[in-house]
């Protein structure tokens, strides 16, 4: 158990890689997006900005650079790769959870501030933010996590099988991808799918990234245990 | 004081490891004893590595058994958070600077000595507050040496610790190596092709070849087993008759035939009377001649620099 | 390197001891280096210097004082020149009077020609074997 605690607080001793670049890409993204909303001309409507998503792309890097970088570190380490897995897991879920809640707050501020004296919308977006506080960390937290989890798993598969599995696993999604695209056109499923689509609530799309989630989990895990540094 | 019990720390049992075209391991069976200094010797692809990543479960065996401290090593920490193994091309976060890979290895080895590990920092002149990506080959090497050393690991594996350090930082890795030895026994498996200046540390000899143990003996044992007779050929001839020849080079009329045999005074003295001389072979010598014999690549004629061959390529 | 590859590193380091022993740089009762200063110094390994002393305790040549180290034995520099007279009368003396005899020199001739020699070089007792 100790040792779990070890590998996370081992990522954490270059302050940089966890804390200090998140808070710069925060920090930066709203700044650039507050300059441009002063300085572009409403016409009285709401601005949306997407710049709020970009930590979140920051980590599905971090997942990629966690198992590329770190994993063979902590086998120089002498740490098993179970306890790397938890320790890097559970590091980055806290992270994720203080994100998330941080981003929850920033909405609170964003609504009562009439979206930063601008009526801008950076992190109350509007099919989010009339949600239950808890459906909105959520959200945010189950995001995150199937980011990180989907550069983690890529980088688990490249790890182990490098080239080949990467173009395996890539020509494998898209072959699913196409296939349920010509069976919904094939079956004229089209409408059917769109209402779906429409139907969704920020609560459900979470429900369906946390089974997304867990399955990434365990087939990284799975994938992980062979893997070698 | 060392040299006292020394019960088995580690054992390999029929261990085996195929890649898709090689066998990097072939059924290998060893036993290494606690509190020695072992000389893990082989040319550059012949399963050192391998072998080091199978007994540490960095890597996975084909088919066999190991055990560590008389526990399978795969996935217990247990067993882990008492080895250490730095690999030649050991992989470190880009970000990281030497300080904060050697804070890393605090929290993972129970006995890292710090003032030790600053102690080798002075001395390797390692830049410690530089990012690691950014260290020459021979700084990213001493990284690995300082690690291993200071985590005083009951079981250390150093896996070609020299690359790209020069002669100095050498000498100051192998007197460290000795010095903290004797003063905190552990065992030590040092993976080399530098035999000629690791020889005089080793307790026991390793010599592997492509994936199969070829040699696996006390070092003292070694020493002097073998010898070089150099005088007229049809001397020598009479005298090497019978015995079992590592190496045999001619040259016009004279010959030097390295034999694999202990002589006795009586046999030196003859020797002396029939005018010939006797050359000891050095461990490297004797290493290559085994690693040659056993591939039959030798026992040929006239190969004055063979043995280069096993070393001199770095 | 003082070490050289014909030999066994304890064996060297055992002779390395009696020559010490023998010419006076370790007096009788004095104590030895530990055996990790011998593996510092030559760079060996700390087991086969301890192996090399041992043998010389074992040989009554060295004894251990508890918690304090190795000294050398009373009578240790006797037992090796003894020791190493025998030797020198194998190694030298009986191969010479062997010769001496095939050539017919009789053993009054060979007392001169020792005294001949030994006037032309000094050789202080005890240091003839290597």
């Amino acid at each position: 158990m100790n040792r779990v605690v070890n590998v996370a607080r081992m990522q954490l001793i270059n302050k940089w890689t966890y804390l200090g670049i998140p808070a710069i890409i925060l920090a930066s993204a709203f700044l650039i997006t507050y300059a441009i909303w002063a300085l572009v001309p409403s016409g009285g409507g709401a601005m949306y900005s997407g710049a709020a998503q970009s930590v979140m792309w920051y980590f599905l890097a971090l997942g990629i650079m966690s198992m590329t970088q770190t994993f063979p570190f902590s086998q120089a380490m002498s740490v098993s790769r179970r306890t790397f897995y938890i320790g890097t897991l559970g590091l980055f879920a806290v992270v994720a959870l203080a994100i998330s809640v941080l981003y929850y707050v920033l909405g609170l501020i964003e609504k009562a501030t009439g979206g930063w004296g601008v009526n801008g919308q950076l992190y109350a977006l509007g099919w989010l933010a009339d949600q239950p506080a808890l459906v909105q960390i959520y959200f945010y937290f189950i995001a995150m996590v199937a980011l990180f989890m989907i550069g983690f798993w890529f980088a688990t598969i490249y790890k182990r099988w490098q080239a080949t599995g990467m173009l395996v696993v890539w020509i494998a999604v898209a072959v699913v991808l196409l296939g349920l695209v010509a069976l919904a056109t094939w079956q004229g499923l089209w409408p059917e799918v769109g209402a779906w689509f429409v139907a969704q609530t920020p609560l459900s799309v979470s429900g369906w990234a946390t089974v997304f989630c867990a399955a990434l989990a365990c087939g990284s895990y799975l994938t992980l245990r062979r893997a070698t540094p | 004081m060392t040299g006292t019990a020394t019960p088995e720390v580690i054992s390999v049992r029929n261990v085996s490891k195929k890649y898709k075209d090689s066998l990097a391991l072939d059924n290998v069976d060893l036993t290494l004893e606690g509190g020695k200094i072992y000389g893990l010797l082989g040319r550059n692809g012949a399963g050192k590595t391998t072998l080091m990543s199978v007994l540490t479960a960095q890597g996975f065996q084909t088919s066999g058994e190991v055990r560590v401290f008389g526990h399978r090593p795969y996935e217990s920490d247990r067993v882990l958070g008492r080895i250490c193994f730095i690999r030649e091309s050991q992989k470190y976060p880009d970000d990281f600077t030497p300080a904060q890979a050697f804070k890393a290895a605090s929290m993972f080895f129970a006995g890292w000595d710090q003032a030790f590990a600053d102690r080798m920092v002075e001395e390797f002149q390692l830049p410690a507050k530089r990012r690691i990506k950014k260290l020459s080959r021979g700084q990213l090497s001493a990284v690995g040496v300082i690690i291993g050393l200071a985590s005083r690991a009951e079981i250390t594996f150093f896996d070609e610790p020299y690359l790209g350090l020069d002669a100095v930082a050498r000498q100051i890795f192998y007197d460290r190596l000795v010095q903290d030895f004797a003063e905190h026994p552990r065992t030590i498996v040092l993976s080399s092709h530098l035999i000629d200046e690791v020889a005089n540390l080793l307790e026991h000899v390793i010599l592997i070849d492509k994936g199969r143990i070829l040699v696996d003996e006390d070092a003292e044992s070694i020493r002097g087993s073998a010898v070089t007779v150099v005088g007229p050929a049809a001397l020598v001839g009479e005298f090497t008759a019978g015995r079992s020849v590592l190496h045999r080079e001619t040259f016009a009329s004279l010959a030097s035939v390295t034999i694999d045999a202990r002589l006795s005074a009586r046999e030196r003295a003859e020797a002396g009377e029939l005018g010939l001389e006797l050359a000891p072979v050095t461990l490297q010598q004797l290493i290559v001649r085994k690693t040659m014999a056993a591939t039959g690549t030798d026992l040929s004629v006239g190969e004055r620099d063979s043995d280069a061959e096993l070393e001199a390529t770095k | 390197m003082l070490i050289d590859d014909s030999r066994p590193i304890f064996v060297q380091i055992a002779e390395r001891i009696e020559n010490d022993i023998v010419d006076g740089a370790l007096a009788e009762e004095s104590q030895v280096p530990s055996t990790n200063e011998f593996a510092a110094f030559y760079r060996i390994n700390p087991a086969t210097a301890a192996k090399g002393v041992s043998r010389l305790v074992d040989e009554g040549l060295l004894y251990k004082k508890r918690g304090i180290g190795m000294f050398v034995a009373a009578g240790a520099r006797a037992k090796l020149l003894e020791r190493r007279r025998e030797e020198f009368f194998r190694q030298y003396v009986q191969p010479l009077t062997r010769e001496a005899r095939k050539l017919g020199i009789t053993s009054e001739q060979l007392t001169q020609m020792l005294g001949r020699s030994d006037s032309g070089t000094q050789l202080p007792e005890g240091s003839v074997a290597q």
